[in-house]
């Protein structure tokens, strides 16, 4: 039968058992089809289109496991060891002869006898998570008002100024007296990084707050009545994900960054993070025998701002909806 | 053009102005002024009485208060011929208590009470403090005094009217003879050569302008930046001292003074400054000096603070520009190719990992290779040089190849490069001509202030390589609670930090003529 041609008179049916209207539906003449699209989606599939990506996760992984989830098992005293003058400044193979093999010793010990291992993920759960609380707060509220700043002409003229003035004001000289002022707390640094810290963030996002604010479509949606709030969530927004996820890309390693130099300059915290941990070692650099205890938290600060740093920026790429094609 | 500029010089000077009261407001109200004293020796030698009235005195120098002692009172009364000696003598002897002062100094003690509380002073009087009935302890002298706070505004108004000097024939207040300025072509102290100089008579300074063959070959001492005088971290000597006079041992010559006294010294004789009584009476400047202008600097063979910053920094700035320009626009030819994957993670390290890290790598890297790790300044070697202007370098090299990389592949997806490319020039020319040139304009802009910001130092290379810079000189100052310092490193940061961006969009509107900052022209 088949590419046969047949009369369909020979069936003997009518015109009217044969065929029915179709239903014409208003509505559904007006919807456009196009392919199932959603943007998460495509962002993993970008992210891991790339093996690489996959290995800077897997060692994100081990590095938060070993900041996070490490010391929640460990019991750490960094002075157990303080009255044992045998028991300081010991290369691994020598903590290895003097306590036995244990994962704790196998970056040697310190100037009071603390296993280095567990020195350097203490202190860098200290210095991450301050990173990442200073960079939760700096990045809100420096997005929303930046997007604020980038939205009014006359808030830009006042906020100008505002970042004249603060700007000029020395990061260090703020912060010294904010320490001095209340203690040196957790707590006080992160007040004293996001006291001022949120405004050149805000800065960064009024600039391309700007760019887009402009752009033809933009004009095209105000013309036809959609209000600024919603061009602000729905056109612009979107637009800036991947700028955001870029630059708590940067954010995070820098605050770490800050909190090395300001423990160097004896600004900064009480507890032992890794900044203190380098300033403290660093006697130890060119001694010979000593070098664990000064490189490691040299190495682990580098290791996990890179990480950070990379896995943050590949995500930032892959945020952008240009490479989904 | 003018006009916009004049505009942004007034709105700069006056953010400046605004920093200095905010920073002034922090470090005057917010930290415990108690805090002044922790490192200071003699405040533990001084008991009782005698150390509270030390402190006030002190928070006097440090521009706190207002402090005036029933002494001084007592000696402006006897300056303004209201009491004559004797009596100023008799009153200024107060009792051990109120109870006990003899008639007289009970008088001028209520007269001063009511002096002071006229003026807004809080009197306060310190009763005598007893080792046994009849002796007095140490330091135990009763005090009687008046203080007041200084308000914000009057400490922004005196430090702003003292902030340019200029040097005048009345500045000096004793009799001189002649007030004046005279020129000459033929400076004294050059041995008779012909070398221009203004000298004046009851001027602060004896030489006002001269020439020598030192760079920058004339000398001013007429405008005087005073930016305050430190407390703690370089006792009593100005901040524009501190960082611009010259470091290291003294460099002797055979010079010849006033009198024609010939001898091996390190004196600076342009530098003479005005003392009020030092000729007479002493034995050293009578056979040199023929009038009062006896205090004189002395020429050391090393540079200043600013001077070791700034040689690092701008050699540093160099290198960087030099090196990463070429690099940045490799690495954007070479885009996707191995170069630029090597380029990338180099930029990824200096981006992310903490500066105080990278910077430790870099000095156990040049350890490896033999260099010298410590800066010392009496030593002629060259190679100390090289540790810290490289770690200055690397990390500027990093910035600039990220972004004139990311300014070229913008660039290079732009309309007019495919235009370009389409009207048949070559690959070559496009890039040479239109892609680097429209991508070096933001690069440009950075210039001014990577060449001022050497004037700031760089703190963490010069502790690191023990550099005597001046980078420490804000930190060391917080350290030490010096107030002064603090706010006239942060004026001249703020100045600097100003005037680059001024500098820097000048700059770039003249590199690029389609930028303009006056709303006629667009």
């Amino acid at each position: 039968m088949d590419n046969e041609l047949f009369d369909l008179k020979e069936t003997g049916m009518t015109d009217e058992e044969m065929f029915s209207f179709v239903d014409h539906s208003v509505l559904e003449s007006e919807k456009i089809t196009a392919p199932r699209y959603s943007y998460w989606r495509s962002v993993f599939r970008v992210f891991f289109r790339n093996k690489f990506n996959l290995i800077i996760l897997s060692v994100l992984a081990i590095v938060l496991i070993l900041t996070y989830v490490y010391p929640a098992f460990v019991d750490y005293d960094p002075y157990a060891n303080l009255m044992d003058s045998a028991a300081k400044h010991l290369t691994p193979s020598a903590a290895f002869a003097k306590f036995g093999r244990s994962i704790h010793w196998i970056l040697g010990s310190g100037a009071s006898g603390q296993p280095t291992f567990d020195a350097v993920w203490f202190g860098a759960r200290i210095s991450l998570s301050l990173a990442l609380v200073c960079a939760a707060i700096n990045m809100t509220i420096g997005v929303l008002i930046g997007a604020v700043w980038g939205f009014s002409k006359k808030i830009d003229l006042f906020m100008q100024e505002v970042l004249n003035i603060i700007g000029n004001i020395p990061y260090t000289l703020l912060i010294a007296v904010l320490v001095l002022v209340l203690s040196p707390s957790f707590w006080t640094m992160v007040f004293a990084l996001t006291i001022t810290g949120w405004l050149f963030i805000a800065y960064f996002f009024r600039t391309q707050v700007i760019i887009i604010r402009d752009r033809e479509y933009n004009l095209a949606s105000r013309c036809l009545g959609t209000p600024i709030t919603r061009i602000a969530t729905k056109n612009i927004l979107p637009f800036m994900t991947s700028l955001i996820v870029t630059q708590i890309a940067i954010e995070i390693p820098s605050y770490i960054s800050y909190e090395v130099f300001l423990a160097y300059i004896g600004m900064g915290i009480s507890d032992m993070s890794l900044g203190r941990l380098i300033g403290a070692a660093q006697s130890a650099m060119l001694t010979p025998g000593w070098g664990f205890e000064f490189w490691s938290p040299v190495i682990v600060s580098a290791i996990v701002t890179i990480v950070l740093y990379v896995a943050g920026q590949n995500l930032g790429d892959a945020s952008d909806p240009r490479t989904h094609m | 053009m003018t006009k916009y500029l004049i505009k942004r010089v007034v709105r700069g000077i006056i953010s400046i102005f605004i920093v200095v009261l905010i920073v002034m407001a922090m470090v005057y109200s917010m930290i415990d002024r108690n805090q002044v004293f922790a490192q200071d020796p003699m405040f533990l030698k001084v008991s009782n009485n005698q150390k509270t009235v030390y402190k006030y005195r002190k928070w006097q120098e440090f521009g706190y208060i207002d402090y005036i002692t029933f002494a001084d009172y007592m000696q402006k009364q006897f300056e303004e011929g209201k009491v004559d000696d004797e009596t100023r003598k008799k009153a200024v002897s107060i009792g051990r208590k109120p109870e006990k002062d003899s008639d007289v100094t009970a008088q001028y003690v209520a007269e001063f009470e009511a002096y002071c509380a006229a003026n807004g002073y809080t009197t306060q009087r310190l009763n005598a403090v007893m080792a046994t009935p009849k002796k007095v302890a140490s330091g135990g002298n009763p005090q009687l005094f008046g203080y007041r706070d200084r308000p914000l505004w009057l400490r922004l108004w005196t430090y702003v009217k003292n902030l340019i000097t200029i040097d005048n024939i009345h500045s000096v207040t004793d009799d001189v003879g002649e007030r004046g300025i005279q020129f000459t072509t033929r400076d004294p102290l050059e041995g008779g050569k012909f070398s221009p100089a203004i000298i004046g008579n009851g001027t602060m300074h004896k030489y006002l302008l001269y020439c020598d063959n030192k760079f920058p070959f004339i000398h001013q001492n007429l405008v005087f930046l005073n930016l305050g005088k430190s407390y703690t971290i370089n006792p009593g000597v100005e901040i524009t001292t501190t960082m611009s006079k010259s470091q290291g041992s003294y460099v002797t010559r055979e010079i010849t003074y006033p009198t024609g006294f010939t001898e091996l010294s390190a004196d600076d004789l342009h530098s003479a400054v005005y003392q009020s009584g030092s000729l007479e009476g002493n034995v050293i400047n009578k056979d040199r000096f023929v009038d009062n202008y006896t205090s004189v600097l002395t020429v050391k063979s090393n540079p200043s603070r600013m001077g070791y910053s700034f040689i690092i920094g701008i050699i540093a700035t160099c290198l960087a520009y030099l090196v990463g320009i070429p690099l940045g626009v490799l690495l954007a030819l070479k885009k996707d190719k191995l170069v630029d994957k090597i380029g990338t993670a180099y930029i990824v390290f200096i981006m992310a990992v903490p500066s105080l890290s990278y910077i430790l790598i870099f000095k156990a890297i040049g350890n490896g290779l033999g260099l010298p790790t410590t800066f010392e300044m009496e030593s002629k070697s060259k190679l100390m040089w090289v540790l810290p202007i490289v770690s200055l370098a690397l990390p500027a090299i990093g910035g600039l190849m990220r972004w004139l990389r990311r300014y070229m592949i913008d660039q290079m997806n732009s309309d007019y490069v495919k235009f370009a490319r389409s009207g048949g020039l070559s690959e070559g020319e496009i890039f040479s001509k239109h892609i680097l040139k429209n991508a070096a304009i933001p690069i440009i802009h950075g210039i001014p202030g990577a060449v001022l910001g050497a004037l700031v130092g760089a703190f963490i290379t010069e502790r690191v390589y023990v550099v005597p810079g001046i980078g420490g000189l804000l930190i060391n100052a917080i350290g030490a609670y010096d107030n002064a310092v603090i706010v006239g490193v942060t004026l001249f940061y703020a100045a600097i930090s100003v005037l680059s961006m001024i500098l820097g969009d000048l700059l770039m509107s003249l590199v690029d003529p389609r930028i303009s900052f006056t709303s006629k022209a667009r």
